[in-house]
């Protein structure tokens, strides 16, 4: 484990985490994690989704407290879990998602919070506001009216105005959460031209990003978090794109990841027909010319990073969002873009990310809730029967072993991986043929993810077409007989599920193409 | 990634796309129409009138708009505004306890004020949905106000303070000159004040205004009490001009002001809106019932001014909604 020369000695020490550990509800974010930032310093944080990165932004900025351990900034603790405390020391940070007040211009944006006062610190010093404002973004190169609302406003200058706020704060830690996630290749060139002139002014940046070309471009040291906890932390120099995917990643995997044998995935190569056909799908600005087929019987595992478009291309498909481009075709069927009830109709079923906002009725019972998706057949006359409802609700219980006293309790009461099998029984209920899982195990305890594995390869064995989208990549490996690498909306490159190595699904997460 | 172009809009497109040129062009058009019909529309009679009865939805107005924006409601108001007269009614009655002007008149503040308070804390620190405290107080304090009033009507109001309302100091009613200086004081708290600022902030993001450290209590309890505080200033300048105080006063008083804030520009959703739209909106909706007067529809008025009305915030609402959706974009891109 290197740690940055630089930093260790005291006076060029800016920041030092030292031993956080923080918990949300059963999940452990961060665990026994330190490191220190140095003073004029862009130090990149690394990791895959869930390694912890977000957290930690939070604890920096005040939002939440750590459990154990300590931030020290400057010599002095950080005053933890309050926002206004860390503004004060130091630090500032510009968001992922918009944190702009969209009805509000530029000059309140800025200033909200820590107005300039006038007339006894009872009014706005308006004028005086709308001079520094309009300084503060002559020096980010950016003119921008200023009396406009921010929603107003594209993207680019709407994270313009959020960096001039950071600098108006007199910041020495400026955090950046992805800060060119949705920007251009030119403002996004653009951006890290301001970070050079911000690490000029003597100050620190922890610049948090996928985007590793960026990271070589402009960091000094980068720290890697996996599942929680430190990796290591290197000089930009020592470091290349395979050894940091690696760090990502982690060393105690084979090269070959292990497979469970629950049943072998298909090796014939039979040319069986495409149960789903994508052709060229495009949605302006979300993802482009995404063309793939399912064979009946398939596992098709989608990996990416978050945001990479994965899941609104699953909700294209099936009929939740419209698309501007190209089709979809079940089974020879030409589907209209934008309809659920034809998707529904053709034999798709689609089991979403957010199962307790949209897969479940989460004060439903439980047998209501595994009946939704096929009402019509549990119909008489066109009044709905209970006795079939019950006798549904009763074998899905057993096949699926979801563990509930009693099916009319309201489905909150169940443990996460229970209600995620009833989400899953509700629409095998409506006996699909295309089945497609958003995350089928977040959340999910180990014994009922194994569970959940063995049903969805059960299910492809007795024929079912699968589009099975995960973040956890041991998870696509076990379960896809191919898997299909998303970036920024395209089809980055597309391995064979019992060779690929989980370094180059990364890869081609990360960069945008196979390694 | 697609460039939004709207800040490259003509400024002439600018101000007439805005809420407010449309109901100034509206109202000037009305005034227009009716003078044509019949002259004695624009008799300085008829315009004081006009404005007395624009006084106290104004006065009230301006604090169920800053209630409003931070995406919150109070529907009591008319109810309220019973209480506190009846409130009045009894101090300053001479066939009641009969107290002087400066005892009862900032009693019946205070009185507002405290109540309005109280619904800030039962939505602050009770964290009940404004809606459903101020559906309750609605009923509460109109079942307050008939067991105060015991069955009969107040009279016998000071004469100065009726005179004072019904004409005024030189020729101008008291509720005018009141909500003037009202709508003066609550656009320096909105465009002047960091307060003011905040509560639009909040109203615009919650979690943005939770990044920076902002708290939403101070914010929700002072426009509460602020509106508390009005309504019964309304009670004040207003309640004189009648014969006898009775118990149904300000009924349905709220729907007019909430939906005069409303037809003013102001969201629902919170974090928009102008005073300069809600005071045209105020002399809208208000002159509504002259005009029809003049237009010798006759009893037919009564109706046709809440179906005139409804219609009016109808149009805002569904209009306001179609611009939001083209203002805020597509996906957060």
């Amino acid at each position: 484990m290197m740690i940055h020369s630089q930093a260790t000695q005291s006076d060029r020490l800016l920041l030092r985490i030292d031993r956080i550990n923080k918990a949300y509800g059963g999940v452990q974010a961060l665990q026994d994690v330190s490191f220190e930032v140095g003073r004029g310093e862009v130090h990149a944080l690394c990791g895959e989704n869930g390694a912890g990165k977000s957290t930690l932004i939070k604890l920096l900025t005040g939002v939440t407290r750590p459990d154990s351990g300590s931030l020290v900034m400057n010599q002095g603790a950080l005053p933890v879990g309050n926002v206004r405390g860390c503004e004060a020391a130091g630090i500032a940070v510009l968001h992922q998602e918009s944190t702009a007040f969209p009805d509000l211009n530029a000059i309140d944006n800025i200033f909200v919070g820590r107005e300039l006062r006038a007339a006894g610190g009872f009014l706005l010093a308006r004028d005086a506001m709308r001079r520094e404002a309009a300084e503060l973004l002559e020096q980010l190169g950016e003119s921008i009216d200023l009396t406009v609302p921010l929603g107003q406003l594209p993207l680019a200058q709407r994270q313009m105005v959020s960096m001039a706020r950071a600098m108006s704060c007199q910041c020495q830690l400026f955090i950046m959460d992805e800060p060119t996630a949705s920007l251009s290749a030119q403002e996004s060139q653009k951006m890290l031209m301001l970070v050079n002139q911000l690490k000029e002014q003597g100050i620190s940046i922890l610049y948090v990003s996928h985007r590793l070309e960026e990271i070589f471009q402009v960091a000094d040291a980068v720290t890697v978090l996996r599942d929680g906890q430190y990796v290591a932390t290197h000089a930009v120099e020592d470091l290349d794109d395979r050894k940091l995917i690696q760090l990502m990643v982690g060393r105690e995997l084979d090269e070959l990841t292990v497979r469970q044998t629950i049943s072998q995935p298909k090796s014939d190569e039979t040319q069986k027909p495409s149960t789903l056909k994508v052709d060229q799908l495009s949605r302006q600005g979300i993802f482009q010319d995404v063309s793939f087929s399912i064979a009946a019987g398939e596992i098709v595992g989608m990996a990416g990073l978050v945001g990479a478009g994965r899941s609104e291309i699953a909700r294209a498909i099936f009929g939740i969002d419209s698309y501007d481009e190209g089709t979809v075709e079940v089974n020879g069927e030409i589907l209209p873009s934008g309809s659920v009830a034809r998707a529904k109709h053709v034999g798709m079923a689609m089991v979403p990310e957010d199962r307790q906002h949209e897969g479940l009725v989460l004060p439903m019972s439980v047998q209501n809730n595994l009946t939704l998706a096929n009402l019509r057949d549990l119909q008489d006359f066109g009044w709905l029967s209970q006795t079939r409802e019950r006798g549904q609700a009763k074998r899905l219980i057993a096949d699926l072993d979801i563990r509930v006293t009693d099916p009319r309790l309201p489905v909150e009461t169940l443990s996460g991986g229970n209600q995620q099998k009833v989400v899953i029984g509700k629409w095998l209920a409506s006996m699909p043929n295309l089945l497609i899982l958003d995350e089928p195990t977040r959340g999910v305890d180990v014994a009922a993810k194994a569970q959940v594995h063995r049903l969805i390869r059960e299910l492809a064995d007795e024929g079912m077409a699968t589009l099975m989208i995960s973040s956890e990549l041991s998870e696509i490996l076990t379960l896809s007989d191919r898997i299909l690498v998303i970036h920024q909306g395209r089809i980055a490159a597309e391995f064979e599920g019992a060779t690929a190595t989980q370094e180059q699904l990364l890869h081609a997460a990360l960069v945008g193409s196979a390694p | 990634m697609t460039r939004n172009s709207k800040t490259e809009t003509s400024a002439f497109a600018r101000i007439t796309t805005r809420r407010e040129f449309g109901l100034a062009v509206l109202i000037a058009l009305i005034t227009i129409f009716v003078s044509f019909f019949d002259p004695r529309f624009l008799d300085a009679i008829n315009l004081r009138d006009i404005l007395v009865r624009c006084a106290p939805t104004a006065i009230v107005a301006c604090g169920m708009m800053l209630v409003i924006v931070t995406a919150e409601i109070d529907i009591s108001v008319g109810s309220l505004m019973a209480l506190t007269a009846a409130a009045m009614g009894i101090m300053l009655s001479e066939n009641e306890w009969n107290l002087s002007l400066w005892i009862g008149l900032p009693a019946t503040l205070m009185l507002g004020t405290a109540v309005g308070l109280l619904t800030g804390l039962l939505v602050t620190v009770g964290k009940v949905p404004s809606i459903i405290v101020t559906l309750g107080l609605l009923t509460a304090l109109r079942g307050f106000t008939t067991l105060m009033m015991g069955g009969k009507n107040i009279d016998g109001l000071p004469p100065s303070l009726q005179h004072a309302a019904k004409q005024g100091f030189w020729g101008i009613p008291l509720g005018v000159w009141v909500a003037a200086c009202v709508l003066v004081m609550t656009l320096v708290i909105i465009a002047w004040t960091p307060l003011g600022r905040r509560i639009f902030a909040f109203g615009s993001s919650r979690y943005a205004a939770t990044m920076c450290g902002l708290s939403e209590k101070p914010l929700k309890l002072f426009v509460f009490a602020y509106t508390g505080f009005l309504t019964a200033l309304a009670t004040i300048v207003d309640v004189p001009r009648l014969p006898t105080i009775e118990s149904g006063i300000g009924l349905e008083f709220e729907l007019l002001v909430v939906t005069c804030v409303v037809v003013g520009g102001v969201s629902i959703n919170g974090g928009r809106g102008t005073l300069l739209g809600v005071l045209l909106a105020v002399v809208l909706m208000t002159m509504i019932r002259p005009v029809l007067t003049y237009l010798e529809i006759g009893e037919e008025a009564e109706k046709w001014t809440k179906a005139i009305q409804g219609t009016l915030i109808a149009i805002a609402v569904i209009g306001d909604s179609l611009l939001r959706r083209r203002r805020r974009g597509g996906p957060r891109s």
